[in-house]
């Protein structure tokens, strides 16, 4: 359809795009209210056309990249009669949302009377209601007991705000007025990418527009396909593991057959196992978007993540399997688990197909929040775990990261200053530091994981609840490098045994003095350990990276 | 006569400038020289007294003030040549550096392996001890344990050593005892301390600006004892000062002391010649934009005032010392152009810098800079680069602008355009962002353009932002050295308040800032015996929140009863500045108290040149150049245009270091000062 475009216009056309995601996210991070926000940065940004084809998007959270565009559809679904000055609203995972606390805000751009594009912004809401704060809640046995669902609503129609909806919303959510500070800075966000985009229209013109888009999408592709058509055809398979669920179910699968043909790649999810009664299922836009996430770690870098590039891969999985679990289920967990096995499975299985970009295993998230009184105020905290970052995997690139995030976080969650914590609750980090041995062996080390000994100090009894997992499964290691060490924490109280803390627990009894003593996982290993350097292993050595030299050191 | 002086050492050029009392202005550039960057300083006085038509000793004899803003401590950093340094800190918690709070820049890149700390794992010596979260000793400073770790640095032949403890901003006992027993053990070692360079919560930036500091004080400290003791040889009896990142200026001492805080010293003059800009032609709201041959250094003075930031980042280190709001983009005349394999154009943010520098250098360079596509676009002239002294070879240009056209497949010219509209987007991003940050609207403020290859971008840069109006001074190449003579002496110290919970009561505010004031007044009164304003502001942040808002507390009534409401009222005003809302009812918690005093120097008076007897001026040539097409320009020497004088666009104003393209549709002003005022098309009064 497209007119040519000329290159240039092309090439500024496609900057211009991506700066104005980049703004978005800059008007987001300085106007957002709550800690996971404007701190962790739990958000994400995108531009989208009107048939769900991501546009641009801003490196915040790859588990965001490829699950927009299916919550644009089920928003274009929904509404046919959009108008300029309506924003909609939505985050119920059985319409195009990941998972309860992912809010995500649309807002229409139109040149005239077309209406060509959406601005997206899709950010964590630090409470969306249901039976525990923060949506976490490992006893869910149906969606009903993890948050407010929200199907596809107009929040403003024609320009005017419907406050109803709004009370509606800010009702049932436990810190309603924070609720509404980040809902304005999301609008805000959403807004700043409308204005910038009609200001494009008005420059070039929207056809032009239209037609550089295209273009840029024709691009990335090629450029995408260019990338895959060096990897070596085959079928490939890959596996990995959830430790458990929580209600009695062990070692879930996550099946990945990935079928490479020239510059083409499906990914076959179907032979996964069954869906479970817990939250560690996934809604369908997030196993399409961890798929995403999968395929956009294994090609370059510096392609742009739209539609173009994902269009070499194909999906295809079953419903009523834990990636894609039937309506109604609970499925809180999924944007970390199963995300990081749907990852992690593909990869492995990628690895024969291009060995060289294949990375190892990166972490799994496991979390604590501890509830009490902090004796210091007589008033009530909530505590999120935070501290303790796993590592990374290693690559072809060189040793991984330590202290850094699970797969679906990669880097972007930041954890505060102790010192700040320790000011704050009533909590005492005695040590925090990498945890030697951690790391997978190999030719390249994976990167370590933390070891963390926290003390309660408060004088009643507080309350745990944990979420996550990779207690047994560590990350994995890759061509021939080994596993990480995977998390494992536990409970030291005076007078007891001490206790293995479990993933999935809820009401864990607290006591003053009580020492949480938190061993994150390591990264993977790349590559055979008989590879590695003798001057490496001797700088790990030095440097106190391995069990052998913490030994020596405290004896 | 009596002379001021100003020396901006930066990448490829020594600027110099001389202002004596009349208020006459002369400058000098001289190579600079990276081994021993005094060389380049000395050679550069030697050429600036050839222009005052003085001997240099004559001229240095005459100097009372000398200010300095040196690359040394940022090249250390850059090029990763600083001291060989160790870190003290508490036991369980050496990897804070390390930890990155847990961050990486680029989220799709899991192939590259994370960057080397400055200090390697064996040097970050653990020692038991331990302050708790309101100052108070846990665990007492275990001596057996210090001397372990000072035995291991004895050993490990580290030459600066950090200091570092949990909680010591607020009680400093550990680290003063740490060092008394360092300096016995280790008399020539260098130290850092936490608890001095930055008394801050907020361990990671604490102990990552101890850790810069150590890592270039020394080289900071034999550099500048260098060049003192050289200028006494050469004559110089009076003070030298170096600029600071927050754009004052402190003696030699203090400067090595708080070496880290030298790292934007050079870009920092070039603000305060902004903020001196700002003054002169009654514009309060201006975008410095200082172009040169690798990055773009861009800032914002609004109201008249230059913000500062301690969100400091340098070369992958945080420092946290106060510095001011700068951004540097990696765009400049020497950026490379290249086509990925979509086929889409980037410019940057690889540069040839000077070597091999543009193929039109002629030093070896094949790859198509910025500068070879506005050669090819007819904007430079080949051989009327630098004065002459430097022609260009035009050829080169063109072919390197070849290579990139046939891999688009577009003509020569289409694809130099294309290079020319992608770095003037690059920079007006860079500004839009700025200008984001600071909740403010780019259209209402006026870009004032100076660098060496600023003139030739900032129409189209400043048409992209909705600017209406460039200014472009004469001291355009050597602003930066010239700002220098207007910074004032200032003193920066800062307390965080420990609250847990509690609200800061009125004579705890009271009390905070009388012993910083005391601190601060008293130490710039020993090297400043005039007059000494205070400023104080405070950082707060509402409860939740993790990002502190640094809010002004100057004109506050301090005796008034209700004080913490009126600076509660300041945040929340600040807050909804910045951020679009304010959360009033919501606890607000006081953070860090800051001081700085300021030692205002005496400004010279600025000369203004013979107004032209009629508004009309004489092009020296007529040169084809692209302005949308291929037009035949007149071509004007700024040192021909007189105040009064005017101009329209298309047309190219040539100077010996600097180059500004007029726009069709553009038209120039020279004001009083000789500057150029430009007024964009559609805004033009007529």
């Amino acid at each position: 359809m497209s007119a040519r475009i000329d290159p240039i216009t092309r090439s500024v056309v496609q900057h211009r795009l991506s700066s104005i995601v980049k703004e978005m996210g800059e008007a987001m991070l300085r106007t957002s209210y709550s800690q996971i926000l404007n701190s962790s940065r739990d958000f994400s940004l995108a531009i989208c056309d009107t048939s769900g084809r991501l546009i641009a998007q801003a490196d915040h959270l790859p588990v965001h990249v490829g699950a927009l565009p299916w919550a644009t559809l089920a928003v274009e679904e929904r509404f046919k009669d959009v108008k300029p000055g309506d924003v909609i609203l939505l985050n119920d995972p059985y319409y195009g949302g990941s998972h309860l606390p992912d809010l995500t805000a649309f807002v229409p751009v139109f040149d005239g009377e077309r209406r060509l594009l959406w601005t997206i912004v899709r950010a964590h809401q630090s409470d969306i209601g249901g039976a525990t704060h923060g949506a976490y809640n490992p006893a869910a046995t149906e969606i009903y007991q993890e948050g407010l669902r929200v199907p596809p609503i107009k929040l403003y129609e024609a320009g005017k705000l419907r406050d109803d909806l709004l009370d509606l919303l800010a009702l049932n959510i436990r810190n309603p007025r924070e609720f509404r500070g980040d809902l304005a800075a999301m609008l805000g966000a959403a807004h700043l990418g409308e204005r910038r985009l009609s200001r494009l229209f008005a420059e070039f013109g929207a056809p032009v527009v239209e037609a550089a888009v295209e273009a840029i999408l024709d691009a990335t592709e090629q450029q995408t396909r260019a990338v895959v058509s060096t990897w070596k055809d085959g079928v490939f398979y890959g596996e990995a593991f959830l430790d458990d669920d929580g209600h009695g179910c062990s070692d879930i699968r996550i099946a990945a057959k990935v079928t490479k043909n020239g510059s083409d790649v499906e990914v076959d999810l179907s032979d996964s196992d069954p869906q479970s009664t817990s939250f560690v299922n996934s809604s369908h836009a997030n196993m399409q978007a961890a798929v995403a996430m999968a395929f956009a770690y294994l090609i370059d870098a510096e392609i742009p993540k739209n539609t173009g590039a994902l269009r070499p891969l194909k999906v295809i999985a079953k419903q009523g399997t834990v990636v894609w679990a039937d309506p109604g289920r609970p499925v809180t967990l999924c944007t970390s688990h199963p995300s990081n096995e749907i990852v992690e499975a593909i990869v492995k299985a990628l690895s024969a197909s291009c060995p060289e970009r294949a990375m190892a295993g990166w972490s799994r998230r496991f979390r604590i929040a501890i509830q009490g009184e902090d004796p210091r105020t007589g008033k009530n905290f909530i505590w999120h775990l935070f501290q303790a970052r796993p590592g990374g995997g290693a690559s072809s690139g060189g040793d991984g990261w330590s202290s850094i995030g699970e797969w679906h976080s990669v880097g972007g969650l930041k954890f505060g200053s102790l010192e700040v914590a320790e000011v704050r609750f009533p909590l005492h980090f005695r040590t925090h530091e990498f945890r030697p041995g951690s790391g997978g062996d190999g030719q390249h080390r994976g990167g370590l994981g933390v070891s963390l000994d926290l003390v309660l100090e408060t004088e009643k009894s507080a309350k745990g609840n944990t979420a996550g997992d990779g207690a047994r499964h560590g990350p994995c290691g890759m061509l021939g490098g080994q596993d990480g060490k995977p998390h494992h924490y536990r409970l030291l109280s005076e007078g007891r045994e001490p206790r293995v803390l479990r993933t999935k627990e809820v009401g864990i009894e607290l006591r003053p003095g009580d020492c949480l003593e938190i061993r994150s996982s390591g990264g993977g290993g790349w590559g055979s350990p008989a590879k590695r350097s003798a001057e490496a292993r001797q700088r790990d050595r030095e440097q106190g990276l391995t069990e052998v030299a913490t030994e020596q050191a405290s004896s | 006569m009596m002379f001021r002086i100003g020396i901006d050492v930066g990448g490829t050029y020594t600027d110099l400038v001389a202002t004596d009392e009349t208020g006459r202005t002369v400058f000098a550039k001289s190579p600079s020289t990276p081994a021993d960057q005094s060389i380049g300083v000395m050679a550069g006085l030697e050429e600036l007294a050839r222009r005052l038509n003085v001997t240099r000793a004559d001229m240095l004899a005459a100097t009372d003030r000398l200010v300095h803003g040196t690359t040394v401590a940022t090249n250390a950093l850059l090029e990763r040549k600083g001291a060989k340094v160790a870190l003290i800190t508490t036991e369980g918690h050496r990897d804070v550096i390390e930890m990155r709070e847990g961050l990486k820049p680029d989220r799709y890149d899991l192939r590259s392996p994370p960057p080397a700390p400055l200090v390697p794992r064996d040097l970050r010596f653990g020692v038991k001890e331990r302050l708790k979260a309101d100052g108070g000793v846990l665990i007492p400073l275990d001596l057996k344990s210090l001397d372990n770790a000072i035995a291991g640095i004895r050993r490990s032949g580290a030459t600066s050593v950090a200091v570092c403890f949990l909680h010591s901003y607020l009680n400093p006992v550990h680290e003063l005892a740490a060092v008394e027993r360092l300096k016995q053990a280790l008399p020539d070692i260098s130290i850092s301390r936490s608890s001095d360079v930055l008394p801050q919560i907020k361990e990671y930036e604490r102990v990552s600006t101890t850790i810069v500091n150590a890592y270039v004080e020394p080289i900071v400290r034999r550099y500048l004892t260098n060049l003192e003791a050289r200028l006494g040889e050469a004559g110089f009896k009076g003070s030298l000062f170096v600029v600071l990142s927050h754009g004052g200026m402190a003696p030699v001492e203090e400067a090595s002391r708080l070496a880290a805080g030298t790292v934007l010293s050079g870009p920092a003059g070039g603000m305060s010649g902004g903020r001196r800009c700002s003054d002169l032609v009654g514009i309060p709201d201006l975008v410095p934009f200082d172009m040169g041959g690798t990055s773009t250094d861009i800032s914002l003075i609004s109201g008249g005032q230059v913000s500062l930031s301690a969100d400091g980042m340098l070369a992958g280190q945080r420092i946290a010392l106060r510095s001011l709001d700068i951004a540097s983009i990696a765009a400049g005349g020497g950026s490379i152009a290249s086509v990925d394999a979509s086929r889409t154009l980037r410019v940057g943010p690889e540069s040839a810098g000077s070597v091999p520098g543009p193929a039109c250098y002629g030093n070896g360079g094949e790859a198509a800079t910025v500068t070879d596509a506005n050669v090819v676009l007819g904007y430079l002239d080949a051989t009327a680069f630098m004065g002459g002294k430097r022609p260009l070879d035009r050829a080169a240009s063109e072919a390197a602008v070849d290579r990139i056209a046939a891999a688009m497949e577009l003509s020569r010219v289409d694809a130099a355009a294309g290079i020319y509209r992608m770095i003037n987007l690059n920079m007006a991003d860079g500004i839009r962002l700025m200008t984001l940050r600071r909740g403010v609207d780019p259209r209402k403020f006026a870009l004032l353009s100076f660098g060496g290859a600023a003139g030739l971008h900032a129409a189209e840069v400043a048409r992209e932002l909705e600017i209406k109006r460039i200014i472009v001074p004469t001291v355009a190449s050597v602003l930066s050295a010239w700002g220098m003579l207007t910074s004032d002496l200032r003193y920066e110290v800062s307390r965080t308040h420990y609250g847990a919970g509690t609200r800061i009561t009125a004579d705890e505010v009271r009390d905070l800032f009388a012993g910083l004031e005391q601190q601060a007044a008293g130490r710039l009164r020993s090297w400043f015996n005039g007059p000494i304003a205070i400023e104080r502001s405070a950082e707060m942040r509402y409860g939740e929140q993790i990002f502190e808002i640094d809010v002004s507390l100057d004109g506050l009534d301090w005796n008034a009863a209700d004080l913490v409401d009126q600076i509660e009222d300041r945040f929340h005003i600040r807050h909804e500045e910045l951020y679009t809302y304010a959360s009033r009812g919501q606890e607000v918690v006081f953070v860090n108290a800051r001081v700085a005093a300021i030692g205002e120097v005496a400004r010279l008076d600025s000369d203004t040149r013979p107004a032209a007897s009629s508004a009309a001026c004489a092009p020296r040539s007529q040169r084809q150049a692209f302005f949308g097409g291929w037009r035949e320009v007149p071509v004007y020497a700024l040192d021909d245009l007189q105040p009064g004088h005017t101009l329209a666009g298309p047309a190219i104003i040539e100077a010996e270091t600097t180059t500004v393209l007029v726009d069709t549709g553009d038209r120039v002003t020279v004001n009083a000062l000789g500057w150029l005022d430009i007024a964009l098309r559609g805004h033009v009064d007529t």
